[in-house]
């Protein structure tokens, strides 16, 4: 006999549909990682329709700026004008998602950003679904200069990234005693690096803080490999790369070329819990043969958030919906997460890890706290001590329920 | 923060917005508070707030008025921020009267706040570099009888040269780690005969 219970009634009746903007460019320079973004947002959606525990379906509606940063206003406004779109999943670059923001501010909606980024901003109509400055650069500095040294050189592309994760490392260096031996900026798409190959051999930093993108960087790590297969003064893992922005894919690729960087990240799809296993499980070979980096979980984390939001405020309005999930910890891929109340940024963990000889990163240290945002910087520690309460260079492992 | 690379902190600073309370004045007081910055909200009258107690002031552009300040226009104690409405030429020359550091336009939405903090720090420690450097200079130019004075009481009494007198002056002054003006009035002291009004 069936018995028609609350639930059962809700597959009587239709669920109501809510539209999700998703806004990445999946083709253009940097399409590699929004495709990452978009892949994410579009898997969570199918995720949580599959779910029948929740009054309301996800159909997501998707614009695709194609890498030009002149059209993301208009794709943004053309989602949110009718009020059918009040969540856009969205942008990877800060100049892209500084020209949606004033569409969200005014249209009173929300923008969910899945992108590490540089911080120094807080849109109460933006969440920021990765980390920010003091749970990217901070960590990985804080993990590497009591291992490696406090001599470093620093190579950026010549944009606002850059020059950013460059500022900061200088700042964090010499208020730690070290020193910053060069520092570099390249054109973005520029390959000429060889001169700034040989001036790091001249240098002999304790290690590179690479903060290029795309062929700049990928050329830049290969010639870095020559001069590291060549010269016993810079065998390999002396004199370390480290970077905030090189994806599982990207050093995948690169491989050999790539073995020996570290990296810090919300996400890696090497991470052994049973969550991540879980969710790993949970996405079908397809969808994983692409391999699944921090930009995939983000935007994958960020529809959780929202439906989370939607289900706790009653599918109230995009900003009630915002403070629902404020209220209280969402199980993602990322372990349980929560966005702060004050600045709308995601308290996040910051794992390091490394590329292994087969090209994939190995978790040298997981991250076992969250980390509060400050995108601000105003209350991070920006010294480094000698000798902190820094863990041996090994796995520590933790169950995540 | 006096290098460009230095990361500015405003961690537990406090601000003073003179305007009266608005949606604009919460949205300035949440952005403030992200920053690490307490505000107190106050309009129109300043008195009873001790201006010493707080890092900066935002100020209303659109109707403020000279009586809110306790100093001339220009002699702020602390890093100012008008706060712009209206962009009538008449009030926004009231606010570069007052010697506004930096400026927010209005309606406050959620960025600004921290490139005005920075701003108006950078500015006010300019201002206040260039009023100290000013009145040492100032100081000096007054001094300049009373130091043409002391050298030619010098090259009387000791029938010496110009040039040698001045020397002389100088090495006291290097030898006694005082200012060349200093000596120049102690000299002319002796003999009562001080001109300008900036004895030291």
């Amino acid at each position: 006999m069936r018995r028609l219970s609350f639930f059962g009634e809700r597959d009587v009746l239709a669920r109501q549909t809510i539209d999700i903007g998703v806004l990445f460019s999946c083709s253009g320079p940097y399409a590699a990682p929004a495709e990452q973004g978009y892949r994410g947002a579009m898997a969570a959606i199918a995720a949580v329709n599959a779910r029948d525990d929740l009054p309301f379906r996800l159909s997501p509606v998707v614009a695709d700026p194609e890498g030009n940063t002149d059209r993301y206003a208009a794709l943004a406004s053309e989602l949110v004008s009718g009020r059918s779109v009040q969540h856009v999943v969205g942008c990877t670059t800060s100049w892209s998602r500084k020209e949606v923001i004033p569409v969200m501010e005014k249209a009173k909606a929300l923008l969910w950003y899945p992108c590490v980024y540089e911080g120094f901003e807080a849109s109460e109509n933006v969440v920021y679904v990765g980390a920010c400055a003091n749970q990217h650069i901070l960590p990985l500095l804080e993990f590497a200069l009591p291992v490696f040294g406090r001599d470093a050189f620093l190579v950026g592309s010549n944009y606002i990234w850059g020059w950013e994760s460059c500022r900061i490392a200088r700042d964090v260096l010499t208020r730690s005693g070290g020193q910053v031996l060069g520092e570099r900026y390249v054109p973005i798409g520029d390959t000429d690096i060889d001169r700034i190959v040989e001036e790091i051999r001249i240098k002999k930093p304790d290690f590179i803080l690479n903060s290029l993108i795309g062929d700049s960087s990928y050329t830049f790590l290969k010639a870095y490999r020559r001069l590291c297969e060549s010269d016993p003064d810079f065998a390999i893992g002396r004199r370390p790369v480290l970077s905030c922005n090189l994806s599982d894919n990207e050093v995948l690729r690169l491989s050999p070329d790539s073995e020996g960087i570290f990296t810090v990240s919300t996400y890696f799809e090497a991470i052994a819990n049973p969550l991540n296993t879980a969710f790993l499980a949970g996405l079908g070979e397809e969808t994983r043969s692409a391999g699944i980096t921090a930009f995939f979980a983000q935007g994958y984390t960020s529809v959780l958030m929202i439906a989370a939001g939607l289900a706790e405020s009653g599918m109230g309005e995009a900003l009630d919906v915002l403070a629902a999930v404020k209220a209280r910890d969402v199980a993602t891929p990322l372990g349980p997460l929560r966005i702060d109340e004050g600045n709308n940024h995601i308290h996040a963990r910051a794992h390091i890890a490394r590329v292994a000889a087969d090209g994939r990163y190995e978790i040298i240290r997981q991250s076992t706290g969250l980390i509060a945002p400050d995108p601000f910087l105003t209350h991070s520690n920006l010294v480094v001590p000698e000798t902190g309460a820094v863990p041996p260079a090994k796995p520590v492992l933790r169950i995540v329920k | 923060m006096s290098d460009r690379f230095s990361t500015p902190s405003f961690e537990g600073t406090s601000a003073l917005i003179l305007h009266r309370a608005h949606a604009n004045t919460e949205a300035l007081a949440r952005q403030l508070a992200r920053i690490g910055v307490s505000a107190v909200t106050v309009w129109p009258e300043v008195e009873g707030q001790d201006f010493d107690g707080y890092d900066f002031l935002l100020f209303d552009a659109d109707m403020g008025y000279d009586a809110q300040f306790p100093w001339a226009a220009g002699e702020a104690p602390i890093p100012t921020i008008a706060l712009i409405g209206s962009e009538a030429p008449g009030r926004v020359t009231w606010a570069v009267s007052h010697g506004a550091d930096a400026q927010l336009l209005k309606p406050i939405g959620s960025s600004g706040v921290y490139a005005a903090l920075v701003i108006a720090t950078h500015a006010f420690g300019r201002r206040k570099a260039l009023e100290s450097h000013v009145g040492d200079l100032t100081a000096r130019l007054a001094n300049r009888e009373n130091l043409a004075e002391a050298t030619a009481l010098l090259m009387v009494r000791h029938g010496i040269s110009a040039a040698t007198a001045y020397a002389r002056l100088r090495r006291q002054a290097m030898e006694e780690r005082r200012s060349i003006d200093d000596i120049a009035v102690s000299i002319l002291n002796e003999t009562g005969t001080v001109k300008g009004s900036h004895g030291l």
